[in-house]
């Protein structure tokens, strides 16, 4: 059992088999003392001699980590040098490819062992300490060369005089002797999975990891804080709950639009003045708002069928947009193209210019159309409906001859409930993110380029709405009954950034995003409207603003000159 | 106690020294385990030792894990030919040491320092050191960088060149050391027996 390794010796013998054609090699690489030099040039011819007694000795000496230099018919590689080096020969490794010299010179056991004697450590510095006591593995840059070339004086101990390696050991503070053993198998795992499940089981709720971190329900990211407070609430009274409408609308010139029942009211959120806009007609109410790109229109879609446009400056009616035959539960706007989702499953392209502004049907849905969103650069249409079916059309409206209609470019049918949440990625357009209601619960992550599904995530609750951030890589989704939350995921990961629990007293319906991208708007059933400031913005980015300190001051800058 | 007989007392006194190294160890190595989290807090268990409460592993693998390991070291003790043991502290996924713990073993020369006009050291004097020790381990959690990721840890055993090596069993390995411009080092408290001198020291990534 204790014999001794015999790995070792081979490692010697290696070492004694290469000793005449690195010799020159050695010769040149010398770089210590001179008297190493004279001596070795004056031992040079007795290399091939049989050895001193003293031979022995050095030549028992491990290696240091640096490694030598071997050659012969045998490339010398990296790994091999550092086996030989360690006394540590693989399988299949340089003992395959080299004629091992078995029968090499073993000192006796008796033969004392000459240490290379220690110096006294007490007053020593750490750094010194760990060098001498054979911890020469944290050396500073000069000592590992220094070392390299007293590797190589080792590899011919005969060209040195006996005493000069372990003297030059020692003066350098490099412990030749000894060897780093580890116990061959490696230590047991931690635990196994069963035991581990189990663990999980008896520990309290409060320890569970996810489970509910906190009393108040709400999961945050370490890395970053997000409020899980609103900034501000607003109330909205008379605010329709109801999952298939699309009921507020936050402008690029941070004027934020909200329909309560039959009428609409803007909210400016640099100054916090309230306003009312308009009135659906007589026992009607208003089903969707929309603000066209620049923010000086408003879109109004009202349950009789009718699309209104109002202009927000003089909240005036500018014209009124007749023909559907059900609510208008959805608009998007693409510059002077606004496009209607009905409850009769049509999407309607208007052109608000136009006297007769209907210029595309587009029929894909057996459903009521909830949701309808239009990709930044007017390339893309995307529409969810009530018939779980996610559209994507291609937007080139074309020639407006009556009667058009378009087709849909891909149809997806992975949703089982209702989808209402879309939205494009800022970032990387060709990504759209949709989620289902109740039965379904899920994110599905599309890339419209290729129709390909990339991501889903399972969510606790219907998704009502899904904004992206424009400046990180999140999004974040709103969520029905039971948890009421807002949820942000990272992407492409979808891991849960941050969860705000019970955000609303009732279901988060809405959900809009303002114009800096930092703010996000919600709306829900308990007749609030809350904000959130999930997205906080670079440092820079803040410091603009800091006058309005009492505001929201999710306004882009520059914009406000526009008017 | 042992010690205290004169006539037999240099070698009861390797024996018992040696033994008293070996348990020193298997409860230094069992609160780093411990306090550096590589195994789960509650595979631990608390023991009466020293004169405090030290927490012992009851996973049975580890235990005789570690008991294979400490056999070799004793008898290596014995022998003086091991210079230092190290526990190293290594990232499971990266595989990059995080943390040495290093225990430098020495002869204490008897002849030196005049073999019989000292008188051999008190056994509760012993004990308070090591208690020392073991105390300093848990208290360097304060300071070293908190480990965030699954561990494994292995322990070296720096040998002489002709120490009697156990074929198959102890094999020449890595220092798994931590690059010089990215570590730490605290010196924690020595301990000493008649025989044995042994200082810890720790090292730890650090690359602040």
């Amino acid at each position: 059992m204790t014999a001794k390794t015999p790995a070792r010796r081979r490692a010697r013998s290696v070492t004694r088999n290469t000793l005449t054609p690195s010799f020159i090699n050695n010769m040149n690489s010398m770089q210590i003392a001179s008297p190493a030099r004279i001596s070795s040039r004056t031992a040079s011819t007795a290399v091939n001699d049989s050895p001193n007694p003293f031979i022995s000795q050095s030549k028992s000496r491990n290696t240091s980590p640096v490694k030598r230099t071997v050659s012969g018919g045998i490339e010398v590689t990296h790994e091999l040098k550092r086996q030989a080096s360690s006394g540590v020969i693989r399988k299949g490794g340089i003992e395959s490819r080299m004629n091992v010299v078995k029968n090499d010179y073993i000192p006796p056991p008796s033969a004392p062992e000459t240490k290379v004697p220690r110096r006294s450590k007490s007053t020593a510095s750490l750094r010194a300490e760990a060098q001498l006591e054979g911890d020469r593995f944290i050396p500073t840059r000069d000592i590992d060369s220094l070392a390299a070339s007293l590797d190589r004086l080792a590899i011919q101990p005969m060209s040195s005089s006996p005493g000069h390696t372990a003297r030059l050991a020692e003066a350098t503070g490099i412990n030749l002797h000894g060897r780093i053993l580890s116990y061959h198998e490696a230590p047991p795992v931690p635990t196994d999975k069963t035991l581990q499940k189990q663990r999980e089981a008896v520990a309290p709720l409060y320890a569970r990891p996810g489970e509910l971190p906190s009393s108040t329900g709400t999961v945050t990211n370490k890395s970053r804080k997000i409020p899980t407070q609103p900034e501000r609430v607003l109330d909205a009274p008379g605010i329709v709950d109801d999952f298939y409408l699309n009921l507020i609308s936050w402008s690029s010139q941070n004027v934020l639009a909200v329909a309560l029942a039959e009428n609409t009211y803007v909210w400016r959120a640099d100054t916090g003045e309230v306003s009312h806009v308009g009135e659906a007609p007589q026992g009607s109410y208003v089903s969707s708002v929309d603000f066209s790109n620049d923010g000086a229109f408003l879109g109004v879609g009202i349950g009789t069928g009718d699309v209104e446009l109002w202009d927000i400056e003089s909240s005036t009616r500018l014209r009124t947009m007749t023909g559907h035959q059900a609510q208008v539960a959805t608009l998007s706007w693409n510059g002077h193209i606004l496009s209607s989702g009905c409850g009769d499953g049509s999407i309607w392209h208007h052109d608000v210019r136009m006297p007769r502004h209907k210029v595309m049907e587009l029929n894909g849905h057996s459903g009521e159309v909830c949701g309808l969103k239009w990709r930044a650069d007017g390339e893309l249409l995307a529409s969810g409906a009530n018939d779980n079916v996610v559209n994507i059309w291609d937007g080139r409206v074309g020639d407006v001859a009556e009667g058009s209609r378009g087709h849909a470019k891909w149809t997806k049918r992975n949703h089982t409930a209702a989808v209402k949440a879309l939205a494009w990625c800022p970032w990387q357009p060709s990504l759209l993110a949709t989620g289902g209601g109740t039965n379904d619960a899920t994110i599905h992550i599309w890339n419209s380029t290729t129709g390909a599904r990339l991501h889903s995530l399972k969510t606790p609750s219907q998704v009502t709405s899904i904004q992206w951030c424009p400046h990180k890589k999140e999004l974040l989704s709103t969520h029905g009954y039971p948890t009421n939350s807002l949820m942000i995921h990272a992407y492409p990961s979808l891991e849960r950034v941050a969860e705000i629990r019970d955000a609303h007293d009732s279901r988060v319906l809405f959900s809009t995003l303002g114009p800096a991208g930092d703010v996000v708007c919600t709306g829900a059933g308990d007749e609030n409207l809350k904000f959130w400031r999930v997205w906080e913005l670079e440092k820079q980015k803040k410091k603009r603003a800091p006058k309005e300190n009492n505001r929201l001051t999710s306004s882009r800058t520059g914009l406000m000159t526009i008017r | 106690m042992p010690t205290k007989q004169a006539p037999t007392r240099q070698a009861i006194t390797l024996k018992g020294s040696t033994n008293l190294v070996t348990e020193f160890f298997k409860y230094a190595v069992n609160s780093v385990l411990f306090q550096r989290g590589v195994y789960p807090s509650d595979d631990f268990h608390m023991v009466k030792k020293y004169g405090q409460t030290v927490l012992v592993t009851q996973d049975l693998a580890l235990e005789n894990y570690l008991e294979k390991i400490l056999n070799q070291v004793n008898k290596w003790l014995l022998t003086g030919s091991v210079t230092q043991l190290v526990l190293a502290v290594i990232s499971k996924d990266t595989r990059t040491t995080l943390e040495r713990w290093a225990f430098d073993i020495k002869l204490v020369n008897q002849e030196d320092s005049g073999a019989e006009s000292t008188a051999p050291k008190p056994e509760a004097e012993i004990q308070a050191e090591i208690r020392n020790i073991l105390k300093q381990i848990v208290t360097t959690v304060t300071f070293l960088p908190v480990i965030d990721e699954p561990t494994v840890f292995n322990i070296l055993a720096y040998t002489s060149q002709s120490a009697e090596v156990p074929a198959d069993e102890w094999v020449d390995t890595d220092p798994l050391a931590i690059e010089a411009s990215k570590s730490q080092q605290v010196k924690l408290r020595s301990f000493s027996t008649d025989v044995h001198r042994i200082e810890a020291m720790v090292a730890y990534r650090y690359e602040g």
